[in-house]
């Protein structure tokens, strides 16, 4: 079930109107909310819901044998095992194809190709997101952050929460089991930031995402033989307006669901590309993410702590094996190991001592060319990231440098690509105004104001309802 | 100034709903119908078809759904929508009157599959079977195949008749249709080997999330000629049907998918689509669907792929061309990988099963654009084996292949 659609609709009214009548009885209202979570997951393949149940089930349990024990290595014993099992169930469904055809091409260089009739396992939706979901809950409870016992019906709930299931935000479960444990209170919604940010993330999904990958990212990484250079750095630009507002718009409708159900869920993409440094960029792209690698990977590993040439090893490893999590491709690889390069660049940069260097540094000349070279450094990441060969991204970098008119810049699509780009500077305090101003409206008028922007939004979007570009991951 | 609060109670939140419900209904109620009658067959689809179609009826003196007629019409006619049908209708001189449903692709003046009866035998009756506007009615020659018996199986393997030289200083016109079966794999990679041939031109004219079974959700007899605009291909190579495998309704009766009556149905909207895409003399390759990976679905597709056969076989200008011999293992049925005799590993199919991978359609891509724009020391009398000689897991790399075919 896309977001975008009438099924969806009909099914969050439906799940609104029975989770708010329940509210009074949270073991109901939770149960409840778990079986609608398993109806969502099951619209898409219902034979996949054992595996959800199954990791949830297993992540449940494993957190209550290291919530009991208070012996150190049984905790970390407990929590390895765990680890490793939701990591293995990862490797499985996500990696076998990638690790076959990668040992098979080395194999193939030393001996006779060996003949392989097996298939990889059918990808389940959003295995990556719940298995991380799993990982966090374990982690948080090995590190004490998860003060109330796990509840194993708050752990199913928490893995398999709708709103986030498919493509995030990542929740801690260190901020979302206790908002289990209490009563939903029914005085206090924000009903009118909730409505702006479902309003806002169909904006971005259904008119900029969609239309800038019809009408301009698909047709120029499909055949960058065709097109010339502004066509294809058009299409580069595009790509990177579209993946934003595909995810963000997907994350804003899904916290906005949350906040109409009464639970919040933290903030995952803060104007990524006003950033000026690569460090910055990460703090502000899909932040339960990074976050999650931080606290899970890149602080296991000794973070900074252990030198500097340490401190750039964790940093390429956590960035290449984030980037594997994104997809199993040497492309996505290449993009993690980018990004990698970036903050290992950036590091040795911010820490050259020259005088003149570190004011410059601090110039806003500086600052803005920083922005600049961030953008068009993120950009070529996402040129990896698009491609589905390396053939194909070096195809679109060749095509920057031959010179030939601009085919696919429509006003439409020049219009959706500055609003996709520019929206990320507008000030936080236009959002902010909108909500208070819409407070003043009553509320059927409210409704009647959204069902028009609704109307809009469909009438503007290309037919047709694309799938969330991280659906995949 | 007065305080304002940004918390509200529950009670607002339903008031807010409520306010939302009934907007949209007045407002969208011409694409609820829509939305409803583009379901798939079952039961979602047997509740709100009637329902939407009585919100539909009830609001329709309002007018307030021709707003969203009028909107979509306005957008194509400044270049915001990306439908071709609607463009070209846009571009038009002839508006075509407010359905009062607005689907992107719906044309008013254009009666529905559901406008002739199902068992229509005569030529006019499958064309309008097949969703095809009357002016493209008298032009199409009569359906081909519409009525031959199912064929029993299909061929594994099928020669390609050769083209004439491309002609010095002009194109030959290749139009790619489809659904997702071309866009995904086939189309693309068709498209990067044609990219530095002179000779080729290429006309997109694939979508992907389409079929032949639902002219109401996506009709390709509108489409088509709105995606080709005013190119004339020489050739048309479809990849089509990957969607088909679903019942659907005719005349208000349910056709289950596989049923005799879906069966007769389907190869009518098929043989019209074979018409239009052969109109003006093209020659069309219909590349059959790949064996697929969930064997009940794979079932399906064996199914549509005896049509597809059954139908092209009656035409002299069009040859099915089954890709089981590339992608297939010895059996013809589903693989994933394959390895070369050079060692290098390929994953020939994407990860849903269904679609190819670049490199899985590339196995016979380039034969097809040999074929296309053979190479003039070729002999031009030789016709072009579709499938490789043999047909085990293991396939011969493709130079060595071309260059054993140049031979005999």
């Amino acid at each position: 079930m896309l977001f975008p659609t009438v099924e969806y609709a009909l099914f969050f009214l439906a799940v609104l109107a029975i989770a708010w009548s329940l509210y009074r009885f949270p073991a109901a209202h939770n149960s409840f909310l778990l079986l609608a979570s398993y109806v969502f997951y099951g619209f898409w393949n219902w034979s996949y819901l054992p595996l959800l149940f199954g990791i949830s089930l297993f992540s449940g349990l494993v957190a209550q044998r290291i919530q009991r024990s208070e012996n150190s290595r049984v905790r970390k014993t407990w929590l390895i095992a765990g680890a490793a099992v939701c990591l293995a169930t990862l490797a499985y469904y996500k990696y076998t194809s990638f690790l076959v055809t990668t040992f098979l091409a080395v194999w193939g260089r030393f001996a006779p190709p060996p003949r392989l009739a097996a298939d990889s396992p059918l990808l389940p939706l959003g295995i990556s997101f719940f298995v991380f979901h799993a990982i966090s809950l374990l982690g948080d409870c090995y590190r004490k952050k998860v003060k109330e016992p796990v509840k194993i019906g708050d752990a199913l709930l928490y893995v398999a929460f709708f709103p986030q299931l498919i493509a995030g935000p990542i929740l801690r479960a260190s901020r979302f089991l206790p908002q289990l444990a209490i009563r939903r209170n029914p005085n206090a919604l924000r009903v009118n930031r909730a409505l702006l940010l479902i309003v806002g993330g169909l904006f971005k999904k259904v008119i900029v995402s969609n239309m800038l990958a019809t009408r301009l990212v698909e047709p120029v990484f499909a055949v960058p033989q065709s097109f010339a250079a502004w066509d294809t750095l058009l299409a580069v630009y595009g790509y990177a307006a579209q993946i934003y507002c595909d995810f963000s718009g997907y994350t804003d409708i899904a916290i906005g669901c949350a906040l109409l159900l009464g639970y919040r869920f933290p903030r995952n993409f803060n104007a990524p590309y006003t950033a000026a440094n690569p460090q910055e960029f990460w703090r502000r792209w899909h932040i339960s993410l990074s976050t999650w690698l931080r606290d899970y990977l890149y602080f296991p590993l000794g973070g900074s702590r252990k030198g500097g040439l340490r401190t750039y090893f964790n940093l390429m490893i956590t960035m290449l094996l984030g980037g594997l999590w994104h997809g199993a491709a040497w492309t996505f690889v290449a993009w993690g190991g980018l990004h990698g390069s970036y903050l290992v660049a950036h590091r040795i940069w911010s820490r050259i001592p020259w005088r003149p260097l570190v004011r410059w540094r601090q110039s806003s000349a500086w600052k803005w060319m920083a922005r600049i070279l961030l953008f068009h450094a993120v950009c070529a990441g996402w040129v990896f990231f698009r491609s589905s060969s390396f053939e194909i991204a070096f195809a679109v970098f060749g095509r920057l440098a031959i010179p030939g008119a601009a085919t696919l810049a429509t006003a439409p699509i020049l219009l959706v690509l500055f609003l996709g780009l520019a929206g990320q500077w507008t000030p936080p305090r236009w959002r902010n105004g909108f909500e208070v101003e819409l407070a003043r409206w009553p509320a059927l008028a409210r409704g009647a104001a959204l069902a028009a922007a609704v109307a809009a939004i469909e009438i503007l979007g290309p037919s047709g309802v694309a799938p969330f570009i991280y659906f995949q991951f | 100034m007065r305080n304002v609060t940004l918390t509200h109670p529950i009670r607002q939140l339903f008031l807010v709903l409520a306010g939302f419900v009934a907007a949209i209904v007045l407002l969208e109620s011409g694409g609820l119908a829509k939305w409803a009658d583009r379901l798939e067959v079952g039961p979602l689809r047997t509740v709100a078809v009637p329902v939407a179609g009585a919100v539909q009826k009830a609001l329709e003196p309002l007018g307030l759904s021709a707003i969203r007629q009028d909107a979509l019409e306005t957008l194509a006619r400044v270049g915001w929508a990306d439908d071709a049908a609607q463009l070209a209708a846009a571009a038009g001189a002839n508006k075509a009157p407010s359905a009062g449903c607005g689907a992107p692709t719906a044309n008013a003046a254009v009666p529905g599959p559901q406008s002739a009866p199902a068992s229509a035998a005569t030529a006019a009756g499958i064309l309008a079977a097949a969703g095809t506007p009357p002016g493209l009615r008298a032009a199409l020659p009569n359906p081909v195949g519409a009525d031959a018996p199912l064929a029993a199986q299909v061929p594994r393997t099928t020669a390609l008749a050769p083209l004439p030289p491309v002609e010095p200083g002009r194109q030959r016109v290749v139009a790619l249709a489809g659904d997702s079966m071309m866009a995904v794999g086939i189309g693309a990679t068709l498209m990067r080997q044609a990219a530095g041939d002179k000779n080729l031109r290429i006309v997109k004219a694939f979508r992907s999330g389409t079929g032949l079974a639902r002219p109401e959700v996506f009709n390709w007899m509108e489409e088509y000629p709105a995606m080709l605009g005013a190119e004339k291909p020489d050739v048309v190579i479809v990849a089509i049907g990957a969607n088909d495998g679903q019942g659907f309704v005719v005349d208000g009766k349910v056709l289950p998918y596989g049923s005799d009556g879906w069966r007769k149905v389907y190869q009518g909207r098929l043989a019209a689509y074979l018409a239009m895409v052969g109109a003006g003399g093209a020659r069309v390759v219909w590349v059959g669907l790949p064996p697929m990976r969930v064997p009940v679905y794979d079932e399906k597709i064996a199914t549509i792929n005896r049509i597809a056969f059954t139908v092209v076989s009656q035409s002299p200008r069009a040859v099915w061309w089954n890709p089981v011999a590339y992608v297939g293992d010895e059996a013809g049925r589903y693989r994933e990988f394959m390895t070369l005799p050079n060692g290098r590993s390929l994953r020939i199919r994407s990860a849903d099963g269904i679609h190819l991978s670049d490199e899985g359609a590339a196995l016979f891509t380039t034969v097809l654009t040999k074929w296309l724009d053979p190479p003039q020391t070729r002999p031009a009398a030789a016709a072009i084996p579709v499938a490789p000689e043999q047909t085990a897991p293991v396939a011969v790399r493709p130079k060595r292949r071309s260059r054993r075919r140049a031979k005999g």
